[in-house]
C-alpha cells in the first residue's frame, strides 16, 4: 500500500469530528476557498494530489456544485507525465463533468470534445501503464449499455462528433489484437472497445474485417483474457449472428475443459472451481445463441455433445456436498446457468427430469439464496420445455416452500405452481393453493387468486368442480381478490366478472351456481362476506335465481325466491358501496319475474331510502328503478311491456380474451428473453408472450444500417482449386505456405459432400501450430437454389492435420459463380490469418450420364426438346475458344468426368475433325433434367469449338454452356 | 447483460462508494438511487431472506460485511450467485490489500478504492477474478504511484 496523503488524512478527521452539520460545511467551505487560492499559484505535484483528493472527497459528501471549479484544473492533470497525477486527473474529470440538466448524447459529446486529444496522445505512448489509464477511462466513462428503459446513446456518423470516435476508435482496436500489445492491455482494451462500439457501431460496419480478429480473443491461452473478451464478442456475434455459429465449437470445447476435464492452470481456480465466471459467461453465450436461433440444430454433433456435458456434468457437480459457503455458491450459480440452456438441446427425458430433481433438492436447501435460485431456475426450465416434465411426485415438496420465510420464496413458489400445473395435478394445486390462501401475506393474494382462476378455467373438464372451486375462492378472497384497482376506482379484469362471464356463457351452469351461492351465503348468515362474492351472487342469483326457483319445489323453500332475496337484502347493508348497485340491478330483476311477489315492497321501500343515497350511481340506480320498478307493478300493459323491454336476459359474453392473463405479473418476464417460447401459458398466446420481434435477422438488428457491408476479397489464387473442383471430384482446394486444404466430393443424386483435409503446411516449414482455426463463415447469396452446411467442424488446433465437411444439396437450378464463399480464421506463429474461399456450388456435380443405345436415339432427343422448348429456350450454342490444342480422347474424358455418357465421337485422328456427343440426367431437388451437349471442332487445330447444349429446363443449357465453357477454357 | 453500479454504504446509509458502471444516471438521479437502495436493502431480514431482491429494472444483489453493506445491481438475464461471489471476491481483495479491512480504511482510501475496483470490475463485468494477479497489480501501481 502507497503511503497515505498526511493533509488528507487530517481534513477528513476534521470532517469526523464535527459535531454537526454546520461545522462539517464551515470546514468545507474554508478548504474550498483554500484550494481555490492553491489552484492560482504554481503546486507541486504533491499538493496538487493532496488538493485533488480533498475536492473528490468533498464531492463524494455529495457537494458537486461547490467543487465544479476543479475541472480545469483535472484537465491539466491529464498532460501531468506523473502517473498518480493522472490517474488523479482522469477520476476528477470523469466525477465532476456536469451531468444534471443534459442528454446522455450531449453528455457524451462533450467528454470526447474535452478528453479525446489526451485519449490519443495517452493511447499512442509507449507504456503500458499510461495506455491503461485511457483504457479505463475509455470503459468506465463511454459505457452506455441498453438497460431496462434506458436507451443507448448512438452517436452516428452525422454527429459533430464523429471525427473525434473515428481516429479514436481505431487505436482502441490496434491494441486488442497487436501482436505487441501486452495481455493486461489486450483485456483492458477490449472492453473499452466494446463500449465505443456500442457507442458507434457504424464504426463496425466500416470495418468488418475486425471482427473475425477480435473473436479470436477468445480462443487465446488465456483464461482471464477470454473472460473480459467475452462480452465484446458477444456484441460482435449480434452484430453478425454467423459468427455466432463459427464461434460456438470453440466455446464448448473450452467449456467441456473447464467443467468435464476441470483442467486449467492452478491459480485460475476460484476456491475448487476451475474459473467459475469465465463457465458462467460462455454459458451465458451458448444460452444467447440458442435464444436466437430456437435449438441447436444448426450446430454440428460433436458441440452439441460436448455442450450436453457440461450440463450434465454441472449438475452432478451441485449436487455434491460441500462444506464451504463459496464452493457450494460457484458449482450452484454454474447449475442455475446450465440448466438454462438444457431446454434447447433436445434433452432425454431422463435428463429433464434429473435436472428437474436436481432443482428440486435445492428447494430443501439451507440457504434461502439457494432456494429462492432453484425455484427461478425450475420456473425457467419448464416454461421453455417443450416436452412434459411430470412433476406430480415433487409437488408435496414445493407446497413446503409456500411457507418459507422469505416473502419472495414464497413468490417465486406460486409462480411455479402455477407453471408446472398440468392435468395430473390441477385439482390438488388448486385446492392447496385455496387452503394456504387465507394465511397468506395480503401482497400476495392478487397474484394467488389470479392464478387460481387462470388454471381452473383452463383445465376446468368439470364445470361444477370450477363454480365450486372458484365461489370458494370468491368466498375466501373477499375484497383483496381486486388485483388491479386503477386510480379512477375502476376495476379491471377482476376475478369475479370472469366467473360472472364463464357462468352467463355456460347454460348448464346456471343453476348449479345459483345452488352453490345460495348455500355459501347461507352458511355464513351474519358473517359479511366478500365483496367479490356479493357481486357475483348478485349478478348470478339476479340473472339466473328465477330458474333455481322455478326447479325447486315446496320442500326445498331454502332455494325458493323469497329465500333468494332474503339473503340478498341482509347483506346489502354489509356490502359496500360497490357492489351495492349490483344487488340493487338484481332487486329489479327479481320484480321483473315475479311482480306479485311478497318481497316487493320491501324492495321499493329500499329503492324509495336509496334515492337519497349520498353514493351518486346508487342515487341514480335507485330513482331509474323505482321508476321501472313502478312500471312492472302497475296494472297498465303498456307500461309493463315497456318495463320489460329494458330488462331483457344478458346475452352471452362475446369477448373470449381473459384479462387475467395481463395479471400474471413477473411470470411473463420468464419468457421475453427467449423467442422459442412453446408451452403457451393458457391455450392461448399469452399476451405478454414471446417477443417476436427478436428475430435471428440482419435487417431487425439495431447496429444495422442500409449501406450494405463491402464484401471482403476473395484470397488470392482462390480460382485454381473453385476450378479444380469444378471438374474434379478430389484434389488440391489451395495452399500457401501454412496450410493446405485437400478435398474429396463424394455424390449421391442431388446431394454431395465435400470432405477437406486440413494440412498444417507450417509445421513442416517451422514447426509451427495452428491453433483457433474456425470457420467463421459461410456466405451465400442465393435464394434457396441450394443449401451448404458446416456438418463437421476442424479442430481448433491443427499440428498435423484436421478434417471438415460441408453437405450440399442443389434443390433448383443454381447459376454459375453464384457458390458460397467459406472464410476461415486461424493463428499461425503469432499471426492472424484469413483464408476466403468460394467453393462451386456446380450443377454438374448432380450430373449422371445416360446411355442411349444408338446416335439415333440421341438425335430423336435432341429433336423433342427442340420442339418443346424451342431454340430460344432449350438450346444454346457458341463458339469456344481453347487456350492451347484438344485432342478428342482428352474432350471425351473431360465430359465423361463432369457426367456426361458419351454418344457418339469421332475417333482420335489428327487432321480430322472432332465431333463428340453426350448426354445426362441433372437431378435436383425439384426436379431431373435431360441434358444433351454436342461439341464440333470448326478448324483443324482443334483449338476453336462449336459447343451446343440442349436441356429440358428453361434456362438450363445456357448454365451448362456456361460450365463447359468454364471447364474447358480455364476463363474466370 | 451487466453490472450497472456499485454501492459500498454503512449501516446508516453513509455512502463509502459509489461506482457507476453506465453513465446512464445524472447526479440527481443517482443521488435518489441511492437513498432507495439503501431504504430497501437496510430493512430486509438478514437471516431470513435472500441476497437478491428485485429493484427497478432489475435485481439487486447485496451482503452485508460487518457494518457495511456491498450492493450491486444487475440485469434480470444475470446470474445472481455468480455476481454475489464476484462482491465476496472483492472484499477478499480488500481484505488483503487493508489487512484487515474495516470500514475507515475505505474512508480514509476512498481514492484508491476506484482504483482497486477498477482492476476487478469493468465496464460493468467481472474482469479480472484472480486474487493472485489483482493484488500483484495492486502493488505495481502502488509502486508507480509517487
Amino acid at each position: 500500500m502507497a503511503p497515505q496523503m498526511k493533509g488528507l488524512t487530517q481534513f477528513i478527521m476534521d470532517l469526523r469530528a464535527a459535531q454537526d452539520a454546520a461545522e462539517e460545511r464551515k470546514r468545507i467551505n474554508v478548504e474550498v476557498s483554500n484550494i481555490r487560492a492553491k489552484f492560482a499559484t504554481s503546486l507541486t505535484s504533491y499538493q496538487k494530489k493532496k488538493y485533488v483528493c480533498k475536492l473528490i472527497y468533498i464531492y463524494l459528501l455529495g457537494l458537486s456544485e461547490e467543487v465544479r471549479f476543479g475541472l480545469d484544473q483535472a484537465y491539466d492533470l491529464l498532460s501531468s507525465s506523473n502517473y498518480l497525477e493522472k490517474q488523479l486527473g482522469y477520476l476528477l474529470v470523469s466525477l465532476l463533468l456536469n451531468r444534471t440538466g443534459i442528454t446522455p448524447l450531449n453528455f457524451v459529446q462533450e467528454l470526447i470534445e474535452r478528453t479525446q486529444t489526451h485519449l490519443i496522445r495517452d493511447l499512442r505512448v509507449d507504456s503500458d501503464d499510461i495506455n491503461i489509464l485511457a483504457l479505463l477511462f475509455i470503459a468506465s466513462n463511454f459505457n452506455f449499455p441498453a438497460v431496462g428503459h434506458q436507451k443507448t446513446v448512438i452517436i452516428t456518423n452525422t454527429d459533430p462528433t464523429a471525427e473525434f470516435w473515428q481516429e479514436l476508435i481505431p487505436l482502441v482496436y490496434g491494441l486488442c489484437v497487436s501482436p505487441t500489445s501486452t495481455n493486461l492491455v489486450k483485456k483492458k482494451a477490449s472492453v473499452a472497445l466494446l463500449a465505443l462500439l456500442r457507442l458507434c457501431p457504424s464504426v463496425l460496419i466500416t470495418n468488418d474485417n475486425w471482427i473475425p480478429r477480435l473473436l479470436s480473443l477468445i480462443d487465446d491461452t488465456d483464461i482471464s483474457l477470454i473472460l473480459s473478451a467475452v462480452p465484446l464478442a458477444s456484441l460482435l456475434t449480434e452484430f453478425k449472428p454467423s459468427y455466432a455459429k463459427a464461434i460456438m465449437p470453440s466455446v464448448a470445447q473450452r467449456l467441456y475443459s473447464l467443467v468435464v476435464d476441470a483442467t486449467c492452470p492452478s491459480d485460475e481456480f476460484y476456491y475448487d472451481t476451475p474459473s467459475p465466471w469465465l463457465v458462467i459467461k460462455l454459458l451465458q453465450l451458448t444460452e444467447h445463441y440458442f435464444v436466437k436461433t430456437g435449438s441447436s440444430d444448426s450446430l454440428d454433433a460433436t458441440t452439441v455433445q460436448s455442450i450436453r456435458l457440461v450440463v450434465s456434468r454441472s449438475i452432478q457437480n451441485a449436487l455434491v456436498p460441500r462444506l464451504a459457503q463459496t464452493s457450494r455458491n460457484t458449482h450452484s450459480a454454474i447449475l442455475f446457468q446450465a440448466v438454462s440452456i438444457l431446454t434447447y438441446l433436445d434433452a432425454s427425458p431422463d435428463a429433464l427430469s434429473g435436472a428437474v430433481k436436481a432443482l428440486v433438492q435445492l428447494i430443501d436447501s439451507q440457504e434461502t439464496n439457494t432456494r429462492y435460485l432453484a425455484l427461478d431456475t425450475l420456473i425457467k426450465l419448464v416454461a421453455r420445455s417443450e416436452a412434459k416434465i411430470p412433476f406430480v411426485e415433487h409437488l408435496e415438496k414445493i407446497f413446503t416452500s409456500l411457507h418459507n420465510k422469505d416473502i419472495s420464496v414464497r413468490r417465486k413458489t406460486i409462480d411455479l405452481l402455477y407453471i408446472v400445473c398440468d392435468e395430473m395435478s390441477y385439482t390438488q394445486i388448486v385446492n392447496h393453493l385455496l387452503d394456504y390462501y387465507p394465511s397468506s401475506e395480503t401482497s400476495l393474494r392478487a397474484s394467488i387468486s389470479v392464478k387460481i382462476a387462470l388454471i381452473a378455467e383452463r383445465f376446468a373438464t368439470d364445470s361444477t368442480w370450477y363454480v365450486s372451486s372458484m365461489l370458494r375462492l370468491l368466498s375466501i378472497s373477499g375484497s383483496t381478490a381486486n388485483p388491479n384497482v386503477r386510480i379512477d376506482g375502476v376495476l379491471e379484469g377482476e376475478v369475479w366478472e370472469r366467473v360472472a362471464q364463464v357462468i352467463v356463457n355456460n347454460e348448464d351452469l346456471t343453476i348449479k351456481a345459483c345452488k352453490y351461492i345460495v348455500n355459501i351465503l347461507r352458511k355464513s348468515s351474519g358473517a359479511p362476506e366478500g365483496d367479490s362474492l356479493m357481486k357475483v351472487s348478485a349478478f348470478v342469483l339476479g340473472e339466473f335465481g328465477y330458474k333455481l326457483a322455478e326447479q325447486s319445489n315446496s320442500e326445498n323453500e331454502q332455494f325458493g325466491i323469497n329465500s333468494q332475496f332474503q339473503i340478498l337484502y341482509d347483506s346489502y347493508f354489509t356490502s359496500s358501496l360497490l357492489t351495492r348497485p349490483l344487488i340493487l340491478s338484481a332487486f329489479l330483476k327479481f320484480i321483473n319475474r315475479f311482480p306479485k311477489a311478497d318481497f316487493v315492497p320491501d324492495i321499493m321501500d329500499l329503492l324509495e331510502v336509496e334515492t337519497l343515497s349520498l353514493d351518486l350511481e346508487i342515487q341514480n340506480r335507485a330513482s331509474e328503478f323505482l321508476k321501472i320498478a313502478t312500471f312492472l307493478v302497475s296494472s297498465n300493459y303498456e307500461d309493463v311491456s315497456f318495463a320489460k323491454s329494458l330488462l331483457l336476459p344478458l346475452p352471452p359474453f362475446e369477448n373470449k380474451e381473459n384479462k387475467l392473463l395481463r395479471q400474471l405479473g413477473s411470470l411473463a418476464l420468464v419468457n421475453r428473453s427467449t423467442s422459442s417460447f412453446k408451452r403457451t401459458l393458457v391455450g392461448s398466446p399469452a399476451p405478454n408472450g414471446p417477443d417476436n420481434s427478436e428475430n435471428f435477422d440482419e435487417k431487425s438488428n439495431p447496429f444495422f444500417e442500409d449501406e450494405a457491408p463491402k464484401p471482403l476479397p476473395l484470397t488470392p489464387n482462390w480460382y485454381g482449386g473453385y476450378h479444380r473442383m469444378l471438374q474434379y471430384d478430389a484434389g488440391i482446394f489451395y495452399e500457401d505456405q501454412l496450410v493446405k486444404l485437400t478435398y474429396k466430393i463424394q455424390r449421391s443424386g442431388y446431394a454431395y459432400t465435400i470432405s477437406f483435409t486440413i494440412i498444417n503446411n507450417a509445421a513442416r516449414n517451422s514447426g509451427a501450430t495452428i491453433s483457433a482455426f474456425t470457420v467463421s463463415d459461410i456466405s451465400t447469396d442465393n435464394k434457396g437454389e441450394y443449401i451448404v452446411n458446416l456438418t463437421k467442424t476442424p479442430d481448433l488446433t491443427i499440428t498435423d492435420r484436421s478434417s471438415m465437411e460441408f453437405e450440399a444439396r442443389i434443390c433448383d437450378i443454381v447459376e454459375n459463380k453464384c457458390g458460397p464463399v467459406i472464410s476461415i480464421s486461424y493463428k499461425c506463429s503469432g499471426s492472424f490469418n484469413s483464408l476466403r474461399l468460394k467453393i462451386p456450388i456446380s450443377l454438374l456435380k448432380g450430373l449422371s450420364g445416360t446411355t442411349m443405345a444408338s446416335i439415333d436415339d440421341f438425335k430423336k432427343r435432341w429433336v423433342q426438346i427442340g420442339t418443346l422448348l424451342g431454340v430460344e429456350e432449350g438450346e444454346l450454342s457458341g463458339l469456344l475458344c481453347a487456350p492451347h490444342r484438344y485432342n478428342c480422347a482428352f474432350l471425351a474424358s473431360t465430359l465423361q468426368r463432369i457426367g456426361f455418357a458419351i454418344v457418339q465421337k469421332t475417333p482420335d485422328n489428327p487432321g480430322e475433325n472432332i465431333m463428340i456427343t453426350g448426354a445426362g440426367i441433372l437431378k435436383t431437388l425439384k426436379s431431373n433434367y435431360g441434358v444433351l451437349i454436342s461439341l464440333r471442332s470448326t478448324d483443324l487445330d482443334a483449338k476453336a469449338f462449336q459447343l451446343t447444349v440442349r436441356a429440358t429446363g428453361a434456362g438450363l443449357s445456357a448454365i451448362m454452356f456456361g460450365l463447359v465453357q468454364e471447364i474447358l477454357s480455364l476463363q474466370n | 447483460m451487466a453490472i450497472q453500479y456499485l454501492l459500498i454504504l454503512n449501516r446508516q446509509g453513509k455512502t463509502r462508494l459509489a461506482k457507476w458502471f453506465t453513465g446512464s444516471y445524472n447526479e440527481e438521479e443517482r443521488q435518489g438511487l441511492i437513498e432507495d437502495v439503501h431504504r430497501l436493502v437496510s430493512t430486509r431480514d438478514l437471516k431470513d431472506q435472500s441476497n437478491f431482491v428485485e429493484f427497478h429494472e432489475g435485481k439487486l444483489v447485496y451482503r452485508r460485511y460487518a457494518g457495511l453493506y456491498f450492493v450491486m445491481l444487475i440485469d434480470f438475464v444475470d446470474n445472481e450467485l455468480s455476481v454475489l461471489e464476484s462482491m465476496h471476491f472483492l472484499v477478499e481483495i480488500l481484505d488483503s490489500y487493508f489487512d484487515n479491512v474495516c470500514e475507515l480504511d475505505l474512508v480514509f482510501n476512498f481514492h484508491k478504492l476506484y482504483m482497486i475496483v477498477d482492476e476487478i470490475f469493468l465496464g460493468g463485468e467481472p474482469h479480472q477474478m484472480l486474487k493472485k494477479q489483482v493484488l500483484r497489480r495492486l502493488e505495481y501501481i502502488d509502486s508507480i504511484s509517487l
